[in-house]
């Protein structure tokens, strides 16, 4: 029991540390007292913040267009990576697309969007959508070509099908791949909705941080913050059971970031 | 090369071009036929007009804006990320310090603090730099310790027992050895780096490429505004370029396959 | 160190056959995993003289490795002693030259900057190095391969050239955890061959740990049979072949006696060995 707590301790100390140390910085007002508010202080914010209903109401916008385009991406994503490694032609085509794309900036492209989609929630979800679909399609492609080539021989060995095979031997043994490009993507998604949110926008965590730090409530605005890193880190928790459920026959690395 | 090899190489080219192609064809066409909204003007045009702007030098001063938050951020970031990565990777007890920050806090686009950066910096280039720094430590940070971590102990103990002190450890073997995973962080830093920049400059600034993106768009100069998108893809592509070339040539010898391509 | 000496000067020099060299009296090691306590090494004890090379022969698990791991400075032991020349042993070093299974060649360096690596790390001054280096790559015939990056080799290339940089910095005691281990039997087989040739020039006092009885009767003076978990001698016997051993021997009765001493002794343990997984 000691032990169990003593390890609890060891492994998330510098969290209450960090914590410990911006309390102090806010109190003796070592940075100015208006831009870092005390701990205090921001729960405080948060908590008006709760009750006011503004949080919820823009966290649920926020949340709402990063997981549509999430499942977008995740739909068109694997058949698309799926497709890529089944078909060279689909692969030559497509190719090219992804590996030229992915260095580029694709959010400077958001203006075109807004043109093309409007100001509101769907231009940010096909930003969203685009700009995941990138991780997701190539972990998807390479996932499907690296299963084992005697895993599908031995099936055939033993009278599979095509389709039993492409559903019981090709789509497992990608699975861990894939999840790990969903894993990339799901930050990708909250990162894009708030950026996106932030260029323009009335609604949404994005907005809501940027309006409320230009009328100098910095309490609030780090409340803010700690919202998205809030919803940031349960999704996060939340994929990384799904797919300890789903791929029970693989562990991956148990914290930080990667799979 | 061979004739076969020779025409699979190009039939495989043609094919990747094949549909980018398509679509800027079609988009010409339809350009010219006038049937579209203003703001999908012909890409001969974008051509033209963004190969006169960077004669000209009027995307220059814009782009050498970004380029100079995008790098000191990155180099600021990777210097840090990779230093602290590699300690973290080779000591324990830093591993365990660092370890619940980043899993937090990993998952939170870093772009959400730039209004309060902003706050504390001035709208001028402290601040975008600061948030790419951010940014780019993630990255830099976890490749390198999982290099670092992932270093076989057999190396250490073949160096320990050719006699090898700690420090000669750690720079003839642990740096070696991590080598390929940092690389592979500063690949993916690097490509954050100028998404970041780009993203901040959109959300607040008086110059660079994020910032000529949006005011184009607002007053309608979309000219400018394909010259700017144009401009921001070919220094993120160049970028990138730039890393595998120095990656191939760090790495030669080792046959150490080429790395999930994509980042 | 001496340097600039030819392979068979060098073992002349340090020739003092008869003399114990390594003495180990009753290791223990016993492996914590949470609350499970493993006793891997029960109070073991052995002694190699000088020039001699020893074979230990055990069943998977029974703690060889973990032994020589410890010799080599690696792996921490609860208690006993262990001398080298009379000095206690503490933690690696260069005295105990040590050949991996896995060859541990570094990736990132030529096939020549791993055979002076660890000249290299010992400060020693560049020509000195690259003499040193090419004598010991010639030795075990690999000149022509000297700029070669390891990734370029085969298995059993690799593990000579693992086989000379450990040569090159002349350790006093050789340590081989199952050296050939990763290789395919007939490579094994070129390997022993070679290391034999090698060894008769060199003379190294070498401990050589494998689970191939036939590998160790063909190269050893003497097989040490270790026990199941947890690990002890079981068994010692010598071997009275002629000296140099030619590949034929394996076809003598001698040979054929041995290996059948030796297996008896083996058996029962992998038995017993394979039992604790029941």
């Amino acid at each position: 029991m000691a032990s169990s707590l003593g390890r609890f301790v060891a492994r998330w100390y510098s969290v209450p540390l960090v914590l410990a140390i911006w309390e102090i910085l806010a109190r003796t007002g070592a940075i100015s007292r208006r831009l870092m508010p005390s701990l205090v202080e921001i729960a405080n914010a948060a908590w008006a913040a709760l009750a006011s209903g503004d949080l919820q109401f823009h966290a649920s916008i926020s949340l709402g267009r990063a997981l549509t385009g999430y499942a977008l991406a995740i739909v068109f994503g694997i058949l698309l990576g799926v497709a890529m490694a089944r078909s060279r032609l689909f692969d030559a085509l497509f190719e090219p697309i992804f590996s030229f794309g992915y260095p580029v900036p694709k959010i400077a492209l958001y203006p075109i969007f807004i043109f093309a989609f409007g100001f509101g929630s769907l231009s940010k979800v096909m930003m969203i959508f685009l700009e995941c679909l990138y991780p997701i399609t190539v972990n998807a492609f390479y996932g499907m070509r690296a299963v084992d080539r005697v895993h599908v021989w031995a099936a055939r060995n033993m009278g599979a099908t095509q389709r039993q095979i492409f559903w019981r031997v090709l789509l497992p043994g990608a699975a861990p791949s894939i999840f790990a490009g969903l894993r990339v993507a799901l930050p990708i998604s909250l990162i894009v909705v708030i950026i996106t949110e932030m260029i323009g926008e009335s609604r949404g965590l994005g907005y809501y941080i940027s309006y409320v730090s230009a009328s100098f409530e910095y309490a609030t605005a780090f409340a803010g913050v700690a919202a998205v890193a809030v919803i940031g880190f349960t999704l996060d928790r939340v994929l990384v059971w799904l797919r300890n459920r789903l791929i029970f026959w693989e562990r991956g690395a148990a914290f930080i970031g990667t799979n | 090369m061979s004739a076969a090899a020779f025409y699979s190489r190009a039939r495989r080219t043609a094919l990747g071009l094949a549909l980018p192609l398509a679509a800027l064809v079609a988009w010409e066409i339809s350009a010219r036929l006038g049937d579209v909204p203003s703001y999908l003007i012909a890409p001969s045009v974008i051509l033209a007009s963004t190969w006169d702007m960077a004669t000209t030098g009027e995307l220059w001063q814009h782009t050498s804006n970004s380029l100079v938050r995008a790098l000191g951020g990155y180099a600021i970031g990777a210097a840090a990320g990779i230093t602290m990565g590699l300690l973290a990777g080779i000591a324990r007890p830093v591993e365990r310090f660092y370890d619940p920050i980043v899993s937090l806090t990993y998952p939170v686009p870093k772009i959400v603090v730039l209004p309060i950066l902003i706050a504390w910096l001035g709208s001028g280039d402290a601040s975008k730099i600061a948030v790419v720094t951010a940014a780019v430590f993630y990255p830099t940070f976890i490749n390198s310790l999982y290099g670092a971590k992932g270093v076989n102990r057999i190396y250490v103990w073949s160096a320990r027992n050719m006699g090898a002190r700690p420090i000669a450890v750690f720079l003839k073997v642990i740096l070696p050895a991590s080598l390929p995973q940092v690389l592979t962080g500063l690949r993916v830093g690097l490509a954050l780096a100028f998404i970041v920049t780009v993203a901040a400059e959109m959300q607040n600034s008086r110059n660079g490429l994020g910032f000529l993106v949006m005011t184009a768009e607002d007053s309608m100069r979309f000219d400018l505004m394909y010259a700017a998108i144009i401009a921001a893809g070919v220094i993120g592509f160049a970028g990138d370029r730039l890393l595998v070339t120095l990656r191939r040539r760090a790495l030669a010898g080792q046959a150490i396959g080429k790395e999930g391509a994509h980042g | 160190m001496t340097d600039g000496g030819t392979p068979d000067a060098v073992a002349a020099a340090r020739q003092r056959p008869g003399q114990a060299l390594l003495e180990v009296r009753e290791l223990v090691k016993t492996f914590r995993r949470g609350t499970r306590t493993v006793e891997a090494i029960d109070r073991f004890s052995l002694t190699v003289n000088d020039g001699e090379f020893v074979a230990i022969v055990g069943p998977s698990g029974c703690g060889k490795s973990t032994f020589l791991h410890i010799l080599g400075g690696f792996e921490p032991y609860d208690s006993g002693t262990m001398l080298l020349n009379g000095a206690a042993i503490k933690g690696p070093g260069p005295d105990r030259g040590m050949l991996f299974q896995e060859f541990a060649l570094y990736p990132w360096r030529s096939v020549i900057g791993n055979v002076g690596w660890a000249l290299e790390v010992q400060g020693k001054p560049r020509a000195e190095r690259i003499a040193a280096a090419e004598r010991y790559l010639k030795l075990v015939g690999l000149s022509a391969f000297r700029d070669a990056y390891p990734a370029e080799l085969s298995g059993g290339m690799k593990q000579r050239v693992a086989l000379a940089r450990v040569l090159a910095f002349e350790p006093r005691i050789l340590l081989m955890d199952e050296p050939f281990g990763a290789l395919d039997a007939q490579t094994r087989e070129l390997m022993q061959e070679e290391l034999n040739t090698i060894w008769q020039e060199t003379r190294n006092t070498v401990l050589f740990v494998t689970h191939d009885i036939d590998e160790a009767i063909y190269l050893a003076d003497r097989v040490i049979v270790f026990t199941a978990r947890p690990g002890r001698i079981k068994d010692e016997v010598n071997i009275a072949l002629e000296r140099p051993r030619r590949a034929d021997v394996r076809k003598s009765a001698g040979y054929i006696a041995y290996r059948n001493r030796v297996w008896d002794s083996l058996r029962a343990e992998v038995l017993k060995a394979r039992e604790e997984f029941q």
